[in-house]
């Protein structure tokens, strides 16, 4: 009779350790439910190969079983066979009325946040000399230009960026211009949000086209200062 | 060897422990999702098309949604009088209307707000439908109204510079201020016979939508200071008109549950036979 215990000890493990442990051994992340069902459904059917390979353990296996559903000698059971019974259809409906109901919710959407820049936008170095005096003009034109959106602090909550989404990029954040090179950013200053590609969803970036406005020197000295005062340095290849 | 009745409690225990936990985990997935939307509540009987302060706005769920100074193109502006917008919609299924509301120190003629919607399938930047360098846009349609005339003006546009009032005018619009609130119902049929530069709006589909405000208050010497693209936006959100309701949910739940019924029928059957 044990052989019906165990395999749903088993289960029943098998899932608290994927869903309440395995999250928290370092360098792991909670699963997404979809794979949990399907690590369960592999231990299961391991369970059934296992359970069913010779005729004892088949009927050892399967005996309990087919005797629950068909209501055998089940004495005060009865009562929860047919809970099991009316329970089962009535999840079957739920489950089918989760998946066909028309949801409330607008469209999920996904935008790449540093999306692949054009070919002639990589590997650019800054041409400015990384003198002092250049950071300095490139900071006072950070704060002409930039700062309303990214803020003074470089922050990315100047006072105009309360209404746009995507949010201004905060450039003290070591996941923004910390991992990007130079060539990225004067890409992104130069075409602006709508220079984006389609995966990042140009139509919704406030971000100026500054190559209408500044001349391409200004841009560079504009990148310098943005390093220098948000204390980030940019990516290289060594 | 246990008894049989004891090993089936067992069974049921921890089965319906590891299904619960399984129902429980799945349902919270659905619920993330901040509300990002304008409703438009479904109504019988006559819209408030020309009433901002009708009773029957308080039936259709507030949308806030942060404003901006307009940065994306010349001339910009750094400041802008309105902060948020408050925006409600209601509709019978033939016409919708759109009441938009926000705070206003001072009710001035050149005083003015737009509704932006993109049109047909291709996507348009917010700032109006200026043309993207990768991707093809599509075009704007702007709801435009201004407290001098209290008229809508129906305009298209695809790009700075190109926004043009359209031939057809199919929008209507009221405003009312009182109490430094300045609220405005714009009112149109959802569907219109030109599609190719009006939004045309689908019971149950969701479209995007976004705002515009102008505060026209004059500086020291008499000058608008929010005028043209010197203006309060937007970025773009969800706008959708509630489907009427819809049970063939329930339907194929039905189904599900009578075939389920059925299959343990069958099975039970086939294994008292069995035996």
């Amino acid at each position: 009779m044990g052989s019906l215990g165990k395999p749903i000890i088993l289960m029943v493990a098998m899932y608290v350790f994927l869903k309440f442990v395995l999250p928290y051994i370092p360098g792991s992340a909670p699963l997404p439910s979809s794979l949990i069902v399907l690590y369960l459904l592999l231990t299961g059917s391991g369970i059934v190969i296992f359970e069913t390979v010779s005729k004892e353990s088949k009927d050892a296996f399967w005996g309990p079983i087919q005797r629950f559903l068909t209501g055998e000698a089940l004495g005060g059971l009865q009562a929860l066979r047919y809970g099991v019974l009316i329970f089962f259809p009535l999840l079957v409906g739920w489950q089918t009325y989760g998946s066909t109901a028309v949801s409330d919710l607008p469209p999920m959407e996904s935008r790449t946040i540093h999306p692949a820049p054009p070919g002639e936008y990589t590997g650019l170095s800054n041409p400015v000399p990384k003198t002092p005096d250049n950071i300095m003009q490139g900071k006072g034109f950070y704060a002409a230009y930039c700062s309303p959106c990214h803020g003074g602090n470089f922050d990315g909550k100047g006072p105009a960026a309360r209404g746009f989404i995507p949010a201004p990029a905060n450039f003290a954040d070591p996941t923004t211009i910390a991992m990007l090179q130079e060539s990225y950013l004067f890409w992104r200053i130069k075409k602006g949000g709508v220079g984006l590609p389609i995966e990042g969803a140009p139509w919704k970036s406030a971000m100026p086209r500054w190559e209408v406005e500044l001349p391409d020197e200004w841009i560079w000295k504009i990148i310098m200062g943005e390093y220098d005062g948000a204390h980030q340095s940019p990516r290289t290849w060594e | 060897m246990k008894p049989a009745n004891q090993m089936m409690k067992q069974v049921l225990r921890y089965g319906t422990a590891a299904t619960m936990a399984m129902m429980i985990g799945s349902a919270s997935l659905g619920y993330a999702q901040e509300s990002v939307s304008v409703r438009a509540t479904l109504m019988t009987g006559g819209l408030p098309l020309e009433d901002p302060n009708a009773a029957v706005w308080s039936s259709a769920p507030p949308a806030t949604f942060p404003m901006s100074p307009q940065v994306h193109w010349q001339n910009r502006i750094q400041e802008v009088t309105v902060k948020d917008v408050i925006v409600r919609a209601l509709h019978d299924g033939n016409q919708m209307a759109v009441l938009l509301e926000y705070a206003d120190p001072t009710q001035d003629p050149d005083d003015a707000a737009a509704l932006e919607f993109m049109v047909g399938d291709k996507k348009a930047h917010f700032a109006h439908g200026q043309p993207m360098l990768q991707v093809e846009g599509g075009p704007v349609n702007i709801w435009f109204w201004k407290n001098k005339t209290d008229k809508a003006v129906d305009m298209s546009a695809k790009g700075f510079g190109t926004l043009k009032p359209q031939e057809h005018q199919d929008v209507k619009a009221k405003g009312v201020y009182a109490n430094g609130t300045w609220k405005i119902v714009f009112s149109r049929n959802l569907s219109t016979g030109h599609a190719e530069e009006d939004v045309q709006i689908t019971p149950g589909e969701f479209i995007s939508i976004a705002f515009a405000v102008w505060d026209g208050r004059k500086d020291g010497s008499g000058d608008l200071v929010e005028k043209g693209s010197q203006k309060a936006v937007s970025s773009w959100w969800y706008f959708r008109a509630d489907a009427p309701p819809d049970y063939s949910g329930y339907m194929y739940a039905a189904i599900a549950a009578a075939l389920a019924l059925g299959f343990q029928f069958v099975l039970i059957r086939k294994l008292k036979k069995g035996q």
